[in-house]
């Protein structure tokens, strides 16, 4: 099975053919061949690209697929079919479902239950035991049937059990992944708290109940090292400290939701119970100090948290809405609507493909010969419209929806398997 | 002056314009002329229905609303739920669709959710009064509370109007910031920095913690209540150590109006905690104006009303 990509302007910032137009053969799912002009044989399925940008497949490292539990809000292959419109090769799946993952028999059911996807599926265990948030949970035993990255999906109370998380991951040498809010300080909020939580009547969750945990966690990580990833940075003070602990040497990455670049607590205005997510929306400010913590390699990833939520739960009072926003097939659009002029293309696709993997110690960081086939086929330059009808995800809980917004996934390559998007 | 409001509901005050709030003003100095005669009656809104439904407790805005409505010959329902529908298993949507399809005309309706008012109103069709949504906004109450203002100093460019007590709670206070300011009034807000939201001077007012010079700065002084239910549970660290001491504090008394060198308006949403946010000698003073706000309430809720169903009648 020979495939020919033809005339992609490769965008590969640590490869040698970065910003070239070239073809690029695959065979059996291994890339063997990358010339500006490659002769097609008669068999040789053509997949014509002029006027698309290729990449590295991307990795969201961070979605919730609800399964199981909750498989009427998404469920693992309808989610992953988003991914794969998404433009993702590879998803880590959070593992706050019901039960939480937690054992290594729930790991080998998100493997099994995914194989054979276009899209792979990465397990995330819990740090805790039902991600309770009181004792580790067989860290060990799950990764040795694929878990890749540990999080509880929301915030560790327990600072003793983020220590001992921390402390004992590091033989493991596998990355936790935390999310920093103070529960007690966010206090039942439901917005940024700011003039505009002020102005709606809203209780708002100050930029301070993010920045106290960062703060902790950077010391905890100092103290018992480790890998960290914090997922969800959203307030400027936590981009400071983080970009100083990296600076520090500490073994530290962090990632931002792509909703993150494009929204701010302004637009809760008619209160649109899809903008009710966590963290909140901060301020302006905030929002282009993410984008600058993206341009100087503070911020590495840019994920999706894709939060499908039923109807039910959603169209109500704002404040009984639950909190998440579908985003997992728009994330590139959210992103291209919120920073493309400030980040450029280049960086994007850092963000997207090679952070990522540098956060999980994939060393495969370039397109080269005789790798596997893990490629995004995209353009900044396109727009495309997002309908209901043309919604996959199986929740609509989506501020993206009936919308046109910059940036277009054509489709993706992962081995031996091809999904290239209609129209 | 335009003879119709600029909106078809009456969600929040944030969305009048000036001219609306004087167009209310100007319906409530009639209708305050009806409900002084003997027959207190107008047939104005005979073919009217409206349901008031309230999913928080409240004595006087119900009945307020209520009499403004039978004063107007509509035909009122009323709908209580202790809690919100939520807690019933009944959607919003779902409660006040079924009350729509017994062919009411408007909802006045009282929320504690924030935003709840335009929510139902881009989900069900009907003209919607918010009588308080809530820590976001209760228009009618700042209406009322600004008409009565302007009833004892004339138009309010310029005037200073104090609110003291419990901000971060009270739609009260920010719907009167939101009145106060397109009417061209500079508003200080006083009171423990607990009790303060921290962005409110990002809403254009000034904040003050000492009661007696905020008190020499204002013409009206606009005493909340301190909402005991709101202050403090097992969970939740309390946002002033004592009633005692938030009221040696912040209380007002007699002895406060005696310092000052000029007369001003006292006035209290109501129900008043004697002894607490103001003393029963200012509450019952000549200050006090306490008894005039109930009293335009219902005018000003009949001109809201009214204007509101001219829009029904119209399309």
């Amino acid at each position: 099975m020979r495939w020919i990509i033809q005339s992609a302007l490769i965008l590969d910032p640590k490869g040698k053919h970065h910003n070239k137009v070239r073809d690029v053969l695959i065979e059996n799912g291994i890339i063997q061949d990358i010339k500006s002009s490659l002769k097609a044989e008669k068999e040789d399925r053509l997949i014509n690209a002029k006027g698309m940008n290729l990449s590295l497949g991307w990795i969201d490292l961070k979605a919730n697929f609800r399964d199981p539990g909750f498989e009427y809000k998404e469920g693992l292959l309808n989610g992953l079919d988003a991914a794969a419109k998404g433009g993702f090769t590879r998803v880590l799946c959070m593992p706050s479902t019901l039960p939480a993952i937690d054992s290594k028999a729930q790991v080998v059911y998100l493997r099994s239950r995914s194989a054979g996807h276009a899209v792979d599926l990465l397990p995330a265990g819990c740090i805790s035991q039902g991600g309770k948030g009181q004792q580790m949970s067989e860290m060990f035993d799950m990764m040795s049937v694929g878990a890749v990255a540990f999080s509880d999906d929301k915030p560790i109370e327990r600072t003793a059990l983020m220590n001992r998380s921390l402390d004992y991951s590091r033989e493991l040498d596998v990355p936790l992944m935390s999310i920093c809010m103070d529960p007690d300080l966010a206090d039942g909020g439901v917005m940024h708290e700011g003039k505009m939580s002020n102005s709606l009547g809203l209780k708002g969750i100050p930029s301070v109940a993010e920045e106290i945990r960062v703060a902790r966690e950077i010391e905890v990580l100092r103290y018992s090292g480790g890998k960290l990833h914090l997922m969800l940075l959203s307030s400027k003070r936590a981009v400071e400290m983080v970009r100083k602990a990296k600076k520090e040497g500490l073994n530290i990455t962090a990632g931002v939701a792509a909703q993150q670049l494009c929204f701010t607590d302004k637009d809760l205005a008619s209160f649109d119970s899809n903008l009710k997510v966590l963290p909140p929306f901060r301020e302006e400010s905030d929002r282009l100090a993410l984008i600058k913590g993206l341009k100087d390699g503070t911020i590495d990833v840019i994920c999706s948290n894709h939060e499908p939520e039923n109807i039910e739960n959603k169209k109500r009072e704002f404040e009984h809405a639950a909190f998440g926003n579908s985003t997992i097939e728009a994330a590139f659009s959210l992103i291209c609507k919120g920073s493309a002029e400030k980040l450029g293309i280049d960086q994007i696709v850092h963000a997207l493909a090679i952070g990522p993997r540098q956060v999980l110690g994939d060393e495969q960081q370039s397109i080269e010969l005789g790798n596997k086939a893990e490629f995004t086929l995209f353009s900044a330059d396109v727009s495309s419209e997002y309908t209901k009808d043309s919604w996959i995800s199986k929740s609509l809980n989506s501020s993206i929806i009936g919308q046109t917004l910059p940036g277009k996934v054509y489709g993706i390559v992962n081995g031996e398997q091809l999904v290239l998007q209609e129209d | 002056m335009n003879n119709q409001l600029s909106v078809q509901h009456l969600l929040g005050i944030k969305d009048l314009t000036p001219e609306d709030i004087q167009l209310i003003f100007k319906h409530a100095d009639e209708f305050k002329d009806v409900i002084n005669r003997p027959i207190k009656k107008v047939p104005t809104l005979r073919e009217i229905t409206i349901a008031n439904m309230f999913f928080e407790n409240s004595t006087r805005t119900k009945l307020s609303f209520e009499l403004a409505e039978k004063r107007l010959s509509a035909d009122v329902v009323n709908f209580s739920a202790s809690g919100s529908s939520v807690s019933k298993g009944e959607t919003l949507i779902d409660t006040v669709n079924n009350i729509l399809a017994m062919k009411v005309d408007m909802v006045v309706m009282r929320h504690p959710n924030p935003g709840a008012h335009q929510f139902l109103s881009q989900h069900v069709n009907t003209t919607i009064i918010n009588a308080g949504d809530g820590t976001h906004e209760h228009p009618t109450q700042a209406l009322l509370d600004a008409y009565s203002m302007r009833e004892q100093l004339g138009e309010l460019q310029g005037k200073k109007v104090l609110i003291v007590g419990d901000i971060k709670h009270s739609r009260v206070a920010l719907s009167n910031i939101f009145c106060l300011q397109k009417l061209g009034a500079e508003v200080m807000v006083c009171g423990p920095s607990t009790l303060i939201p921290k962005h409110i001077a990002e809403l254009g007012v000034q904040v003050s913690h000492n009661l007696d010079e905020a008190l020499a700065w204002c013409d009206v002084a606009n005493m909340l209540r301190i909402q005991l239910e709101r202050q403090g549970s097992d969970n939740h660290v309390a946002n002033f150590p004592s009633l005692r001491e938030y009221s040696m504090r912040f209380g007002l008394s007699k002895a406060h109006l005696d310092k000052l060198d000029k007369k001003i308006i006292v006035m209290h949403p109501g129900p008043i905690n004697r002894g607490v946010e103001i003393t029963s000698d200012v509450a019952d003073s000549e200050h006090s104006i306490i008894l005039d706000q109930v009293e335009n309430g219902v005018a000003v809720r009949m001109a809201v009303i009214f204007l509101l169903a001219a829009k029904i009648k119209r399309n």
